[in-house]
């Protein structure tokens, strides 16, 4: 144990190293040279390099758990709240897609910021390796009411990086609301949270070692081996069944769920690559993580799976639409990733662990990529983000174009781009346990499908109107070259987003079985009731989730994986040649007015931010808050001020018995004691029963 | 023969009497002070009476205190009447309402 | 005689620092109040207490002897610290010290009296705080009210005698109220107290051993009832629970900022506390059988009070009103009888001390250098004062609860505290808890409303003022309030949760205990 655990104890450094750049650089950063982005890449490098020895630990057969510290504890407490890391394959591989990309951000940012002459660049730095430190910890995290904390922590970062330009109105109020936004789904998750300890005393994932985690409490209860506090006289079944969908409020929030995925493209205002990290590759994967994260514990619920499911798919869908007719290239991508996120709750609520892992490790490094792709060409265009402004950049920056157009593919799911594995993986999962006997994940899955064919087209669309055709204004003709801190992640990421999908080749698994789905190996293997095998199990006992896999009929089972390959990509590539068709032209048109007002309903993204700001502004502030306010001053503070005036008056009464006079004064007296004797005479019966 | 104490309570309820008519309806201050050293000694002839009626000197000890009392009690009082008339130019005690509220 | 030195230094500080020359009072009383300061720190490393001050717990630092003895009661000077009690009184000494340096720079007539008075007022704090018996208890709880009635008096705002005659009274006329429902307890209790320490009473109140009063016309369990709620409303005023909360605003928004500090990080404090040693300590089933009117209570103080956030303009409101809603909080833990729950409210009177602290200094800083608090007067102060923005900025996300700072910990402990428990019948706690934790919604969109109208954007400031940075020793306070908060959110069990769970042990019956373990519940 001593010598397994003897990498493992530089296991917190990993957390620790970006925040140790976060306090350099808000300390001592307006001394540094390159102002605190040293630090930061330097500790976002050791904590790639720590995360990386983490994972061959970790294959070599020693995942881990470990007790960092006792956050409340003792004799007078129930339970114990700690803090611990678990590092099995999930997190570790987490951790490696987490710190790469810091890593790649951190470089980027010196072409994005510092060349570009931003003041207050140790704040953006500090800020990031803050966030860089969140994030690492919230994988790590071996209970809920942690991974709660570091979620939260993020959400922070998050609003400090969107508004870090804050002296523009736009990013201050898309920072605000950014958070608001992610509060109120975290409002469920805490609900979520204290459910979980309230029920099962602990908030345990799970892991070696560990005696108790609520996934296999709860795994027990339901099958009736143990017994748990459930509340409102709920079944166990149906009370985890609230639990897990309270828990989904926080994913739904911050991985930009339908209804919460609104605040996303407005979180666009940040820096392009704060986006890239955190509104596309990690932060906004929190969620979806979360959700692998306990999976164990989602896997007993096919009510919860099937509203992960159908969210999922209509995410996927609604986000993809909206991302037709966006002009701005961030725009485009942000919308994009609300979409591809609804593609892993797809394949979360559909059964497919693994292929949501994949999706989620293949979708970091694409999406990160366009991102700092998209960043590139910002940079080059003198921060003008709109589309039909650029043109033609492809021969002035080609690393760029190559880079970019790599992501593209991958993300319209072209084969072999490692997009195409994964989305065909998710499609094919949800496909099988949709007909395996579920209709509801069956239409989750054909919106899926059907979005596949407006993510090629709004992907392709976005790569003409950028690189192809003819330049549309002088600054596309001359753009501002970029140098090697913004080519070389470009370049590695490039290169990853095509080659990154052999780590799960299922389709060639399924022909040639000596090509091995790395991913689903690796992720089979985790620790006892974490790993991939024992969520298939309970996915497809028919005591917990029940799901069974079909097939098309008449297909058998590689006849199904290959029409749903094939189908998902002849849909994609119909969606690209659409988009081919449309904008190939060197001056292509804006063909968006035809849609006439479906149009404007894309275009003000079907009134979700109106309805949304009347609910917290016109409703909540100016109706009930104003309102309150009134009824406050009014009622409640006057019922106080109308006591004090009832006294003020009757003592400005009251006041007049006392003349000043004193003769006035004596025949009072006289006459009170007169009065009193006469009083006393009556009772007293000193009259001899005259009155009696 | 002795006199029997009712005669003195009837001298006493008749002194006190004057005395509170005195303070009801007169406005000059000097003859309130006189008026109240009325009602003290009609007080004073109560004690005296009932010690002698019950053969206790207790009374007739208390009725010199209340003289000493009455004597302070005029000094002061007369102490005040010069101030209000060095005040108001007069010694009518329904002028003097300033202290009200 | 440690607790008696803390108070006489005060008192003794006070005295001098009331005679002082004008000029040196401020640095004299800052640095007179660093000896409270360092003398609480000291006991807080050597506290020994176990167990709860009224419940037969061993006090840390206890003194006791016969004061005054007429009449039937032993009127006893008895004082002594346990879990609860101890946090607060470093929580006073650590805002007192931090008040008078943030008093620095608006305070600028009369100084002398000015800490002299902040002086007194710690001393009279501590004397709450420590003391275990009635009558000491309440000359200490009647005498906060002097200072802070001429603090607010005589250097407030515009309107500050309207706000100090409304506190005075409010908060008076509570007092009568309470006291008139505690000794309807000490007179039911009859011949089986000898004295009016307060352990005495508590013990003998659980022990059962309440008579009728008035010659039978109350009965015990109309008595306890009674006492209960007069207790409740005379201590709920100071708290404050909505509806008796409209002094607060008034008192906030005209008291100087220090005092403001003082008024919001201890003051309340003191009503809370009293709710946890008299109602909630000396009256466990009778509070339990009000459970849902308290709970209820407590759940409307927190939206309400965050509705009330929501709709004002003043940042001091802002802040003023959302005490209402963090106290709130703290009713919702007491009601709760979990250790969580009551554990969480003692542990949140210090975290929203701490924390309602930073944002009253923080919105003073402005203040001074803009001589205004509407939120729409100003924009974008961010790049003008960045340093005050930003200690803002972390009092504003420590107030919405943001993990690892101290208000998270003492809501987190609230909510899993109330929700487990089973004072109402059928989980009616974990409904209420759900609608309580609402707040932390609200909270999060009145401040951030705030931060974007008046601290970011393009700068724009509509006064006469010139906006600069403001003084190091304006800054310091808030660093360090920003620093104890964290320290606390991220260390609460070696801080303070500790002892406080450890104090609030007795007051948690088995049957909680065990429904805590998860033994208990609905499910089949």
């Amino acid at each position: 144990m001593a010598a397994e655990s003897g990498v493992f104890t530089f296991a917190p450094a990993i957390a620790v190293l970006p925040f140790v750049s976060f306090l350099v650089a808000l300390f001592a950063g307006k001394y540094m040279p390159k102002k605190g982005a040293v630090a930061g890449i330097a500790a976002t490098a050791g904590s790639l390099l720590l995360s990386l020895v983490m994972l061959a630990q970790v294959a070599s057969g020693h995942a881990h758990h470990m007790e960092l510290y006792t956050w409340v504890g003792g004799e007078g407490v129930p339970f114990e709240l700690t803090f611990g890391i678990l590092l099995d394959q999930l997190s570790t591989l987490m951790l490696v897609i987490v710190s790469t990309i810091a890593f790649l951000v951190h470089v980027f940012s010196l072409g994005y910021m510092n060349d570009e002459g931003e003041t207050g660049l140790p704040r953006y730095y500090a800020e990031l390796g803050l966030f860089s430190a969140s994030m690492l910890a919230f994988v790590f995290s071996d209970n809920v009411l942690m991974a709660f904390m570091f979620f939260e922590l993020v959400g922070l970062c998050s609003y400090l990086l969107i508004g870090f330009w804050f002296r523009r109105p736009g990013p201050a109020s898309a920072a605000k609301k950014a958070f608001l936004v992610t509060r109120f789904g975290d409002y469920f998750f805490l609900i979520g949270v204290v459910g979980i300890f309230a029920t099962f005393g602990t908030g345990t994932f799970g892991g070696p070692g560990v005696e108790e985690s609520f996934p296999e409490l709860a795994e027990a209860a339901i099958a009736g081996g143990a017994s748990v506090n459930t509340f409102f006289g709920l079944s166990p079944r149906a009370w985890f069944g609230v639990l897990g969908l309270l828990v989904l409020g926080g994913v739904m929030g911050k991985s930009a769920q339908f209804p919460f995925h609104t605040w996303l493209p407005d979180a666009m205002e940040g820096p392009t690559p704060v986006s890239a990290l955190i509104h596309a590759a990690t932060m906004v994967a929190a969620g979806v993580y979360l959700v692998a994260r306990m999976y164990g514990f989602y896997a007993l619920l096919p009510t919860v799976l099937a509203v992960i499911a159908f969210v999922g798919g209509f995410t996927a869908l609604f986000a993809a639409t909206m991302g037709v007719v966006k002009d701005e290239i961030k725009q485009v991508l942000a919308y994009s990733t609300i979409s591809q996120y609804g593609y892993i709750m797809l394949a979360l609520g559909g059964g497919g662990y693994v292929a949501g892992v994949f999706h989620l490790t293949t979708h970091a490094v694409f999406k990160a990529l366009l991102f700092l792709g998209a960043g590139s060409v910002i940079i080059a265009m003198h921060h003008n983000e709109n589309m039909w402004d650029m043109g033609g950049l492809k021969d002035r920056m080609p690393v760029t174009y190559y880079a970019f157009l790599s992501g593209s593919l991958a993300l319209a799911g072209i084969v072999p781009f490692s997009g195409f594995w994964s989305k065909d993986e998710v499609l094919y999962e949800t496909l099988v346990h949709g007909l395996g006997g579920s209709p509801l994940l069956l239409a989750a899955y054909a919106m899926g499908l059907l979005a596949v064919f407006f993510t090629g087209f709004y992907t392709f669309r976005m790569v003409l109107l950028t690189f192809h055709g003819e330049p549309r204004t002088d600054l596309a003709e001359d753009p501002e070259p970029v140098r090697w801190n913004v080519k070389i992640p470009l370049a590695i990421l490039g290169v990853l987003a095509a080659v990154i999908g052999v780590i799960n080749l299922v389709p060639v698994h399924a022909l040639e079985s000596s090509v091995p789905e790395f991913l689903h190996d690796w992720l089979y293997h985790g620790p006892e009731g974490l790993n991939g095998e024992h969520y298939h199990e309970l996915i497809t006992s028919p005591e917990f989730a029940g799901y069974s896999a079909g097939a098309i009929p008449g297909l058998g089972e590689l006849g199904t994986l290959f029409a749903s390959a094939g189908l998902s990509l002849a849909v994609a590539l119909a969606g690209s040649a659409v988009a081919l068709a449309l904008y190939r032209a060197p001056a292509p048109e804006e063909h968006t007015a035809k849609l006439g007002s479906l149009k404007t309903l894309l275009y003000e993204n079907y009134y979700q931010d109106e309805y949304q700001v009347w609910l917290a502004q016109d409703l909540t502030e100016e109706t009930v808050a104003k309102n309150a306010k009134r009824f406050d001053d009014g009622v409640v503070d006057g019922f106080v001020d109308r006591v004090s005036d009832v006294s003020l008056v009757s003592g400005h009464f009251l006041r007049r018995v006392q003349t000043g006079i004193v003769s006035n004064y004596a025949a009072l007296i006289t006459l009170g004691l007169v009065v009193l004797l006469v009083a006393f005479g009556i009772v007293g019966g000193w009259f001899g029963g005259v009155f009696a | 023969m002795a006199v029997p104490v009712q005669y003195y309570l009837v001298l006493s309820a008749a002194v006190f009497c004057i005395g509170l008519f005195g303070i009801l309806t007169r406005r000059n201050a000097l003859m309130f002070l006189m008026s109240v050293e009325l009602m003290l000694n009609a007080a004073n002839i109560n004690f005296v009476a009932f010690s002698f009626q019950h053969g206790n000197l207790t009374g007739q000890v208390f009725s010199l205190f209340t003289m000493a009392l009455a004597a302070a009690e005029v000094a002061v009082g007369i102490g005040i009447i010069l101030v209000l008339y060095r005040n108001f130019a007069d010694v009518d005690v329904t002028k003097a309402t300033t202290l009200r509220w | 005689m440690m607790i008696e030195a803390l108070v006489g230094l005060c008192l003794v500080g006070a005295l001098v620092v009331f005679f002082a020359p004008d000029e040196y009072a401020g640095k004299l009383a800052f640095g007179w109040s660093l000896l409270p300061l360092a003398l609480s720190a000291l006991m807080y490393l050597n506290f020994d207490g176990r167990g709860n001050a009224l419940l037969g717990g061993s006090l840390a630092f206890e003194e006791q002897f016969t004061w005054i003895a007429l009449g039937p009661y032993e009127l006893t000077w008895f004082m002594g610290l346990d879990g609860i009690s101890m946090p607060l009184v470093v929580l006073s000494t650590l805002l007192t010290t931090l008040a008078i340096l943030s008093a620095w720079t608006p305070i600028d007539e009369r100084r002398n009296q000015f800490y002299g008075l902040v002086l007194f007022l710690e001393g009279s704090l501590i004397g709450v705080f420590g003391a275990l018996d009635f009558f000491v208890w309440f000359v200490f709880w009647e005498a906060v009210l002097i200072p802070m009635y001429f603090l607010v008096g005589i250097w407030g705002g515009a309107r500050r005698k309207y706000a100090a005659i409304k506190f005075f009274v409010y908060t008076n006329i509570a007092s009568l109220v309470l006291f008139i429902g505690f000794f309807g307890l000490v007179f039911g209790l009859g011949d089986s107290i000898s004295s009016l320490a307060l352990p005495e009473i508590a013990t003998a109140l659980r022990a059962g051993e309440l008579g009728p009063l008035a010659g039978g016309l109350i009965v015990p369990e109309q008595l306890r009832l009674l006492a209960f709620v007069a207790m409740f409303i005379g201590f709920g005023v100071k708290v404050p629970i909505v509806p008796f909360h409209t002094w607060l605003p008034d008192a906030h928004v005209e008291a100087p900022t220090p005092i403001s500090v003082l008024l919001a990080g201890v003051l309340l404090k003191m009503g809370t506390y009293a709710l946890l040693r008299f109602n909630f300590t000396m009256l466990p089933e009778t509070a339990r059988s009000l459970a849902v009117p308290i709970a209820a209570v407590a759940v409307i103080s927190v939206i309400y009070g965050a509705l009330l956030a929501l709709g004002q303009s003043d940042l001091k409101r802002i802040v003023a009103y959302s005490s209402v809603s963090s106290m709130g909080y703290v009713i919702l833990g007491l009601v709760a009888y979990t250790s969580y729950g009551i554990g969480g409210a003692t542990f949140q009177m210090v975290s929203h001390g701490l924390i309602s602290g930073l944002m009253f200094a923080c919105v003073g800083v402005i203040y001074n250098v803009t001589h205004t608090r509407e939120v729409g007067d100003m924009a974008g102060l961010a790049d003008e004062m960045p340093l005050t923005v930003g200690a803002l900025v972390a009092g504003a996300f420590a107030y919405a609860g943001l993990p690892l700072m101290a208000g998270f910990a003492a809501e987190f402990f609230i909510f899993v505290g109330a929700f487990q428990s089973t004072v109402i019948a059928g989980n009616g706690m974990a409904v209420m808890t759900a609608l309580a934790m609402f707040g932390i919604v609200i909270v999060a969109g009145y401040l951030l409303w705030a931060m974007q109208r008046s601290l970011f954007g393009p700068f724009r400031f509509d006064g006469d003022y010139e906006v600069t940075r403001a003084a190091r020793h304006d800054i310091a306070p808030l660093v360090v309030l920003i620093v104890v908060i964290i320290a606390l959110g991220t260390f609460p069990n070696d801080t303070f949760f500790r002892m406080i769970t450890d104090a609030v042990g007795p007051l948690v019956d088995g049957a909680t205990a065990e429904a805590a373990l998860g033994t208990g519940g609905g499910s089949p």
